[in-house]
């Protein structure tokens, strides 16, 4: 009756027919005829989880931080995404945007370009938000072994509740693979710092070149601090297992490119082969070339089974890489004095699929052949060095043995990051980091995990959507970029980002649109309040809000399954 | 001043001597005359009028609808398909209780098509809430179309006038044609107490629930009681002005006749000269002209019906699967009357086959003979 209400409507008496008019004539208000009681199915709104949200290791809520950067609120959008990720400007650069892959628009026209989007925020907050300060400080205490994407995670969201937080680090810096594996052509040196200060600012205590196990034992943290993170990631460089792989010459992968990080130019020949398809492959291969040799990846299955980043690889290929295929590694060759000379490889073709799901390379009979090198890089994995751990701590075949909130077999011990699930990516372990933190404050609440089932392509409304294209990700040209170390990405223009962020669906999200205000015949969509609201007395439950909605956030439910009010 | 016209164009002057104030139609043979001519009336500025082109019947009675509950003197006329076309809106416009005159030129319904006359046009109407008055002459239809507005405009009922195709509609007879001043006495500008008024808007015929349509309905009926009487008065108060009245129906001749034929529209003027032959050879018959079917005249029709011992219904129309419709008209009005006439029901002429004196003969001659109505209908002039 809230209209009847508003408007003091007076019901007439009509008790004899000489009461009434002649015709069907309105005498006070239609607002008497309460049509909401004809309904069957009423729409309720019922915000869902998009793909991009769903899909992203730490949980952005990346549909939310593109509406407050369509409506210029780039402040509310960065706080926003610390929420859930304290570091935007890593990941908008290193992030391998599986948000992007899942995003509904690909099928539409083209995803929203999410990665160059969180950069410009995390870019934009870096320079003008002052960093955050612990609100109440807390009298326990916390050691993470590592101070690699998984430890700084834990330890922003830790220190920022008052946690007293200290991070041992063998390296003399920061970042395990983030400052010693990742070129700075993609993530520079002084993005890094930059982020660091915010851990720097929250008061969280830095003890470098501390190896575990070795300056410290694991045994003494236990002792000393209430709860210990394992987080030292995985930096050993798998053996290829070939004759003459101790040749000088040949290097590891993450040695080389931790070489480099140091700012050390290791002793590479012209020709250079890198051995193995993943993301050190690729980065081990981009720097040789900017180191002004001529790298040739050898890959020994297929394009489509890379697991290194597709971008990744396309920025190579584009800088001129060469990538055999399908060649495995027999022997690296030697003079008789031990200087290398190159390699003996050996055919591959794809057999039947392994584990991975991937199909497992399988020799080719007789097919060996030999290449000359001057260098050779092995990047063909990395693995975890289990040697810092007690005992008593359960391992798998590849790592440390935690669970998804990074639980391990030992109260108050926990795992995240690289060292529990093997060489992932940056993003998995600031989402591992921050589920460790917020189990051990208390708030393991609001871990959250995947849906099975976000917002789905063919459940959007598309009539309201044009057609647009992405804004290609901004970034220097190859001939100026394969000669020097600068960052290839230039990153979006505050334009750019809007005009991406107005390109959003917002699958699944009321995004405040007004469309169901505007299609709804009965008028019953009301925003007195400045939410909207359905205004059940009136609506009829013909489902055209539902229908109409561009974004699915609008959901027709059974009336007897209604919650009465 | 008396003029020859056409029935068609009789309704045209009694639509310009109103004072028509909106006229919305579309042609339809054998109607088209009647607005033909009112449209010439407005474009010579004869009749100060809006005349509405539309590209439907549905539309014309759609327009008329919406005039009239602004209030203006709204006319239209059609036939047959047309009328059958605006059926949706007849409803509407009887609904919303709108003073809408409507001549309906009774033409057969197709298929087969047909341009000629019958009943079943208009008869299909019988049931929405209009008032149906249906003329034997030129004059007549002249004058029921004054009248018609008066009648309307008083008990807020819409009016259809009707007159038989081409037998009425396109032949010429003196006609005399009333003065304007006197018609304006007769009839003078009427305000339609509620009518579309933008400084206090409402919404017209909305939703109307349960809770209060029945009551609304009821009201079209007691309208429909008063209207009996207003016709009436209308009648005679023009009888007053004019010299000429019509009555709800009309009783000829019918004084100690033992049959009585009950006639409508022009079939009238062919029995009329029957029943004065007859007469002269001292045959007891009369006839009963109903002019007016709706509201039934009860009344009237049982207090000289009753005296007969006989009744020849003549039927223009047939309901399948039924009768006749007058016939079932004048059955259901004696039914319970103590005594009452058995009657005979004629269905003839369909399609505007001729209905001739030697037709009227034979149908007064086979209801004196016949012992009691064995069939339900009688049909004359049909090869069986």
């Amino acid at each position: 009756m809230k209209w009847l209400e508003k408007y003091k409507v007076q019901v007439p008496i009509l008790e004899k027919e000489s009461d009434y008019p002649n015709w069907a004539i309105s005498m006070t208000t239609t607002l008497l005829n309460h049509t909401g009681t004809w309904r069957i199915f009423r729409p309720i709104y019922l915000n869902k989880i998009p793909p991009c949200n769903n899909e992203c290791p730490t949980n952005e809520k990346i549909q939310s931080y593109m509406d407050l950067v369509k409506q210029d609120k780039l402040l509310e959008a960065y706080k926003l995404i610390l929420e859930d990720n304290p570091f935007p400007s890593i990941t908008g650069r290193v992030c391998y945007h599986p948000c992007e892959t899942e995003c509904n628009r690909k099928d539409y026209d083209e995803s929203i370009g999410i990665h160059c989007v969180e950069r410009f925020i995390g870019d934009w907050g870096l320079k003008k938000v002052p960093f955050a300060k612990p609100a109440t400080k807390r009298k326990v205490s916390i050691a993470i072994i590592g101070s690699g994407p998984a430890g700084m995670a834990s330890a922003y969201y830790l220190a920022l509740n008052g946690f007293n937080v200290t991070i041992f680090e063998k390296k003399a810096k920061l970042g395990g693979m983030l400052r010693y594996g990742i070129p700075a052509y993609r993530l520079p040196k002084k993005v890094l710092d930059n982020e660091f200060k915010k851990l720097i600012t929250l008061g969280v205590k830095f003890r470098t070149s501390s190896l575990v196990g070795k300056d410290i034992t694991l045994d003494n943290l236990r002792k000393n601090f209430d709860f210990v993170i394992i987080g030292h990631g995985a930096h050993k460089n798998r053996p290829m297992v070939i004759p003459n792989e101790e040749a000088s010459g040949v290097f590891s992968g993450l040695d080389f490119l931790s070489q480099i990080n140091s700012g050390k130019r290791p002793k590479i020949g012209k020709k250079v082969a890198i051995i193995g398809g993943g993301n050190t492959a690729i980065d081990a291969a981009r720097s040789c070339l900017r180191l002004g040799s001529i790298p040739t990846i050898l890959y020994r299955r297929t394009r489509a089974e890379m697991p290194a980043v597709s971008d990744e690889i396309d920025a190579a290929e584009a800088e001129g890489i060469k990538i055999e295929f399908l060649v495995a590694p027999v022997k690296i060759t030697v003079t008789k004095k031990g200087k290398l000379t190159g390699i003996e490889l050996i055919k591959m073709k794809l057999g039947r699929p392994d584990a991975s799901g991937r199909r497992r390379p399988v020799p080719v009979e007789k097919s060996n052949f030999t290449l000359k090198f001057d260098s050779i890089i092995s990047a063909i994995g990395e693995q975890v060095d289990l040697s810092i751990l007690s005992a008593d701590i359960t391992k798998t075949e590849w790592g440390v043995k935690a669970d998804f909130i990074g639980r391990t077999n030992i109260q108050n011990i926990f795992a995240i990051g690289d060292c529990v699930t093997g060489p992932k990516t940056v993003v998995e372990a600031f989402g591992a980091g921050k589920r460790t933190a917020l189990q051990i404050m208390g708030n393991a609440d609001k871990i959250q995990h995947k849906v099975e089932r976000p917002v789905q392509y063919s459940e959007l409304n598309l009539d309201y959507f044009e057609h647009t294209q992405k804004v290609p990700p901004p970034q220097m040209p190859v001939a100026v970029r394969k000669k020097n170390f600068k960052e290839v990405h230039t990153g979006y223009s505050n334009v750019n980002a809007k005009n991406e962020s107005e390109r959003c669906f917002s699958c699944g999200v009321c995004n405040k649109c007004d469309n169901c205000f505007v299609v709804c015949p009965d008028l019953s969509v009301l925003k007195d309040t400045g939410e909207y609201e359905f205004d059940y007395d009136y609506c009829k439950g013909c489902g055209v809000c539902a229908h109409e909605c561009p974004r699915y956030a609008i959901t027709m439910i059974e009336e007897s399954k209604a919650e009465v009010e | 001043m008396k003029k020859v016209i056409t029935g068609n164009h009789a309704v045209s002057y009694g639509a310009l001597l109103a004072r028509s104030q909106v006229i919305a139609a579309y042609p339809i043979t054998p109607q088209t005359q009647i607005v033909e001519l009112l449209s010439e009336f407005c474009a010579s500025g004869k009749l100060n009028a809006k005349f509405i082109k539309v590209e439907s019947e549905h539309s014309a009675m759609t327009a008329c609808i919406a005039a009239s509950a602004t209030g203006a003197r709204t006319f239209t006329a059609t036939s047959s398909h047309g009328l059958a076309l605006m059926h949706e809106m007849l409803h509407w416009a009887a609904a919303a209780r709108l003073p809408v005159v409507l001549a309906n030129v009774n033409r057969a319904m197709g298929p087969g098509w047909s341009v000629w006359t019958d009943q079943n046009d208009s008869l299909s109407q019988r049931d929405l809430g209009w008032i149906q008055l249906y003329c034997e002459s030129n004059q007549e239809v002249l004058d029921t179309t004054i009248q018609a507005f008066k009648i309307a405009e008083k008990v807020l009922l819409p009016v259809m006038v009707v007159l038989d195709a081409f037998v009425l509609s396109h032949t010429s007879e003196p006609v005399d044609i009333p003065e304007q001043t006197l018609v304006d006495k007769f009839l003078p500008p009427y305000d339609l107490k509620t009518k579309l008024d933008l400084s206090a808007a409402k919404s017209y015929g909305a939703l109307t629930n349960p809770d209060h349509y029945f009551e609304i309905r009821y009201k079209i009926q007691k309208a429909h009681d008063e209207a009996l009487h207003v016709i009436k008065d209308v009648d005679n108060d023009f009888y007053e002005h004019f010299g000429r009245k019509y009555g709800v129906v009309e009783a000829y001749r019918c004084e100690d006749a033992k049959v009585i034929v009950v006639t409508s529209g022009t079939i009238s003027g062919t029995t009329r000269g029957v029943i004065d032959e007859m007469r002269e050879q001292g045959r007891k018959v009369g006839m009963l002209k109903q002019k007016l079917l709706r509201p039934t005249p009860v009344d009237e029709l049982r207090s000289i019906l009753y005296k007969a011992q006989k009744i020849a219904v003549i039927d223009r129309n047939l309901s399948f699967g039924h009768s006749g419709i007058f016939a079932q008209e004048i059955k259901s009005t004696l039914y319970g009357l103590a005594g009452a006439p058995p009657i005979y029901d004629y269905v003839i002429g369909l399609g505007g086959r001729d209905v001739t004196p030697d037709d009227i003969r034979e149908i007064i001659d086979n209801t004196f003979k016949a012992e009691s109505p064995r069939d339900t209908i009688i049909w004359r002039g049909v090869r069986l």
